[in-house]
């Protein structure tokens, strides 16, 4: 090859970005590749739409908000309900009119301004282990405080999202003040400084350095069903508590993944089409069979999977109410060391 | 004279405008950081903050620390002994360069901790039965953050402390021991002292801008603070002003290390010196200093390596190695094109500096040279915002039919990489500059050479070592970085290390090993040249 044709195909490698296609949409993922291209791969099979990924777990919204008008960005995919009140509080999101996604989700799980719309739900449950912790005997997420479980419980750091947004449902039932109390007390009850994600929590209560963990209840899925048969063994070891099922309880507390479309966005129909498309039933089903996540259209049932888990009533707060939150619940984190 | 210098002038304006253009992101940065907090520092203050400065200090003292011993030592060792297996030896140490330190934080927690095979045939073999029963480290701490990192970037140190330890003249040894002095503590360590400090420097950099471990290993140091404020508290602008105030504080140290030593010299002005006798070793010292060579090469290298190549073993499908090759080389690729353009930079403004004899602009020019120090992620938001910036300027193209951004194409990405790593490529061509006089560019110039020719003809060629070198340190710099890389890359753009990331993220070890094992071997290639090249004599 020539000196020029090594210049050419440089350029060409570093302009590459540019070139569009005629039907496409463009997504800011803050969900990962892997689990996200089962469903892109669907959607471009049945429409012919294009679909072009980035990921990040953190940034996109700043991202997306130096690019301006300018953004190349569609859709934006979220999988928690901090970053999409983010990305609404930078006003980074377009209102849009679909009669589709007002029917396929509720509404406290979608914004009232129709930019942002929750796709799946998981519920934050409390799993216990099989041996050493009798069934039945935690009922609440608020039980987790109790003196009786000291140097029994694992958790991530409360820094986390999920944790963060736990926390946040526990100051909206009860106020800033329990909440503390109870995170104080949780984290007294600690077995081991939190670190690891959830996944690292089962591990801990199989090997058994404690007996109690807070995890998203997907872990447990991909546990039970892993490649790995120690981690199939993880799974084996525990109990699932769906948390604050009594009679006058709030229910278990769940986040949703979600998204919404680009204020700039130049594919706009793409954009809601893709959106639409991850709410019908077989992007539903999808999210259960992939990724052990429950459905948020009412008139899809969870797998048959997730129901061999128990059915549950899930927290009916207003998710964005868990958003706003945040911050507080941030603060309590770092006050009480979490 | 006079003229030759106004000539000069042209270059010495590029190359201002060049820092310049460098340090628009920390500017951006800082201006974000003007702006209401809504009481979150007296918070902070009252909460965190001082944890995490201290677990900041506490880490980047550990690993100076560590990674010096492991670092210094050896090279002095390899320097000024000759042992069985001394030239195999020389080159293993530089192996853990290859390695991202974030990895080795993934493969050692599955190997170190509770659950881990380590300590499970400790307890099969004790009889234990729970972690109530005996002691053992938590790798997931302070100490075991200090190892990680220290296993990983001691090569920093090694290398830069090799080659001073063998410039070491024969004459100088040779009159310490006539004194019976120490010829480490007397000779090796002082005269060395300028190479050891831009090591520990550059190593206290990556430190404090690391991310990947410190939150593996949930070590609340300022930089996951930054993170914790940004993310948790929706807070963009006491993110920024955390991460100015972090980035300040290394600065500083950085300065008063240069001051401690402006004032002396260190080069050598004789000619007709001999160096880089070495000592033979045999039996009982030799088997010494094989084993404690060998240490921070099995830390930093063996066993993260082989656990990886045993998570991936079992695992391993040939459909993802299909995927993997393609994303290698945009890796190479990309990392190929990034070294380059930083050692042409970093060359140009190193040599214009030199010669201008500008102490504004050799200032200028080390302060934008500071982006090492940043946490990749807060300086990919200064480069977006600065992108974004020039974008807006760039809307005129629509007029003409196109569509021009910069947002989202490697050129973003590009210029973010040489931010973050003109630092290496810098310190490497200044440390090879300041081995020439500058009396040869004079005399070149003098002679009737215009200064792009003289730089081209004289000064490019006696440094071309130092250049290449830098180059290499780059390439594996580029190749293992990951979040600048995952906030800037454009559409359906993968590294190995943004590959890595998406499995390693979710603890998913298994799938995570194949990618990693890539940037571990296509790192070693360049490294294995490196050696070769700094071993040929100088001319």
């Amino acid at each position: 090859m020539s000196l020029k044709n090594h210049f050419v195909a440089i350029i060409t490698f570093i302009l590459s970005a540019q070139i569009i296609d005629a039907r496409e949409v463009n997504i800011y993922s803050h969900r990962q590749p892997f689990l996200i291209n089962p469903f892109l791969e669907k959607f471009t099979e049945k429409t012919g739409i294009k679909t072009n990924i980035i990921y990040s777990a953190q940034g996109l919204a700043q991202r997306l908000s130096s690019e301006g008008k300018n953004s190349p960005a569609d859709v934006i995919l979220t999988v928690d309900i901090a970053s999409l009140i983010v990305y609404h509080d930078m006003d980074l999101f377009l209102s849009i009119r679909s009669q589709k996604l007002k029917q396929n989700i509720p509404s406290h799980l979608r914004s009232l301004d129709n930019t942002w719309f929750g796709l799946s739900k998981r519920s934050r449950i409390i799993v216990t282990s099989k041996d050493r912790i009798k069934s039945g005997s935690i009922k609440n997420v608020e039980d987790l405080s109790d003196q009786k479980w000291h140097g029994k419980i694992c958790t991530r750091p409360g820094s986390h999202n999920y944790n963060r947004a736990l926390l946040a449902s526990i100051i909206a039932e009860h106020g800033e003040k329990k909440a503390e109390k109870w995170a104080s007390g949780l984290v007294a009850n600690l077995a081991r400084r939190p670190q690891g994600n959830d996944r690292a929590q089962v591990k801990a209560i199989f090997e058994g350095q404690c007996d109690i963990a807070i995890i998203n209840n997907y872990y447990f899925g991909l546990l039970k069903y892993s490649d790995i048969p120690e981690e199939r063994d993880w799974a084996e070891s525990l109990n699932l508590v769906f948390p604050n099922q009594g009679k006058n309880e709030r229910g278990s507390h769940i986040n949703i993944s979600g998204g919404g479309v680009a204020k700039h966005a130049k594919n706009k129909s793409e954009a809601i089409a893709l959106l639409e498309f991850l709410t019908d039933r077989a992007s539903q089903d999808l999210y259960g069979e992939i990724n052990f996540e429950y459905p948020v259209n009412p008139n899809v049932a969870p797998t048959i999977e997730l129901q061999s888990w128990g059915n549950f009533e899930s927290d009916k707060i207003s998710i964005s109410t868990i958003a706003r939150l945040s911050g507080v619940a941030q603060r309590i984190i770092d006050r009480v060391g979490w | 004279m006079l003229k030759l210098m106004r000539r000069i002038n042209y270059w010495k304006f590029l190359v201002y405008a060049i820092s310049l253009t460098l340090l628009f992101p920390f500017i951006a940065l800082i201006l974000i950081s003007f702006g209401d907090t809504d009481g979150l520092w007296a918070h902070l203050f009252a909460t965190v903050l001082i944890k995490y400065v201290a677990n900041t200090l506490a880490l980047m003292l550990g690993v100076a620390f560590l990674s010096g011993i492991f670092g210094v030592l050896t090279a002095w060792i390899i320097s000024k002994y000759h042992f069985v297996f001394s030239k195999y030896i020389d080159f293993m140490l530089l192996l853990p360069a290859a390695c991202p330190a974030y990895l080795v934080a993934y493969a050692y927690t599955d190997f170190f901790e509770y659950a881990g095979p380590v300590q499970g045939s400790f307890r099969s073999l004790m009889g234990w039965s729970s972690a109530r029963d005996y002691y053992f480290p938590e790798i997931r701490s302070l100490g075991g953050a200090i190892f990680v990192l220290s296993s990983v970037l001691y090569p920093y140190i090694y290398l830069l402390a090799r080659t001073a330890f063998r410039q070491i003249p024969e004459s100088y040894i040779e009159v310490s021991s006539l004194y019976k002095r120490s010829e480490f503590w007397t000779i090796g360590f002082p005269l060395a002292r300028p190479a050891i400090a831009a090591g520990v420097a550059l190593v206290s950099m990556e430190v404090v801008s690391d991310f990947g471990t410190v939150e593996y290993f949930s070590l609340q140091t300022l930089t996951l603070g930054i993170f914790n404020v940004w993310i948790g508290m929706n807070s963009i602008t006491a993110a920024a002003q955390l991460a100015t105030c972090s980035f300040a504080f290394i600065i500083i140290l950085l300065v008063l290390e240069m001051r401690s030593r402006s004032g002396r010299r260190f080069n050598d002005t004789s000619k007709n010196q001999r160096y880089g006798r070495t000592k033979s070793l045999v039996g009982l010292k030799a088997t010494f200093c094989v084993t404690f060579c060998l240490l921070p090469f099995c830390f930093g290298f063996l066993i993260p390596i082989s656990i990886l190549i045993s998570n991936l073993v079992g695992s391993f499908k040939w459909l993802n190695l299909m995927d993997s090759l393609v994303i290698l080389r945009n890796t190479l690729m990309l990392s190929l094109i990034g070294a380059s353009l930083i050692m042409l930079i970093a060359t140009l403004i190193g040599s214009v500096s030199q010669v201008s004899s500008d102490r504004k602009l050799q200032n200028l020019v080390s302060f934008s040279s500071t982006g090492y120090a940043f946490p990749g992620t807060i300086l990919a938001l200064g480069v977006m915002i600065f992108f974004g910036f020039i974008d807006n300027i760039l809307v005129f193209t629509e007029i003409f039919g196109l569509n021009l951004y910069l947002s989202g194409t490697l050129i973003a990405l590009l210029f973010a990489y040489l931010i973050r790593f003109l630092a290496v490529g810098y310190g490497s061509v200044i440390s090879g500059l300041s081995k020439t006089s500058p009396n040869l560019v004079w005399a070149s110039r003098t002679l009737g050479l215009g200064f792009s020719s003289t730089i081209t003809k004289i000064s490019i060629p006696l440094i071309k070592k130092s250049i290449i070198a830098g180059g290499v340190l780059v390439f594996v710099d580029i190749m293992k970085e990951l979040p600048m890389t995952l906030l800037l890359r454009p559409f359906n753009f993968d590294t190995l290390a943004t590959s890595t990331y998406q499995f390693a993220h979710d603890e998913l070890m298994t799938e995570a090993s194949l990618p990693a094992l890539l940037i571990v071997l296509s790192g070693l290639i360049p490294i294995v040249f490196l050696n070769r090249l700094l071993k040929k004599p100088e001319f």
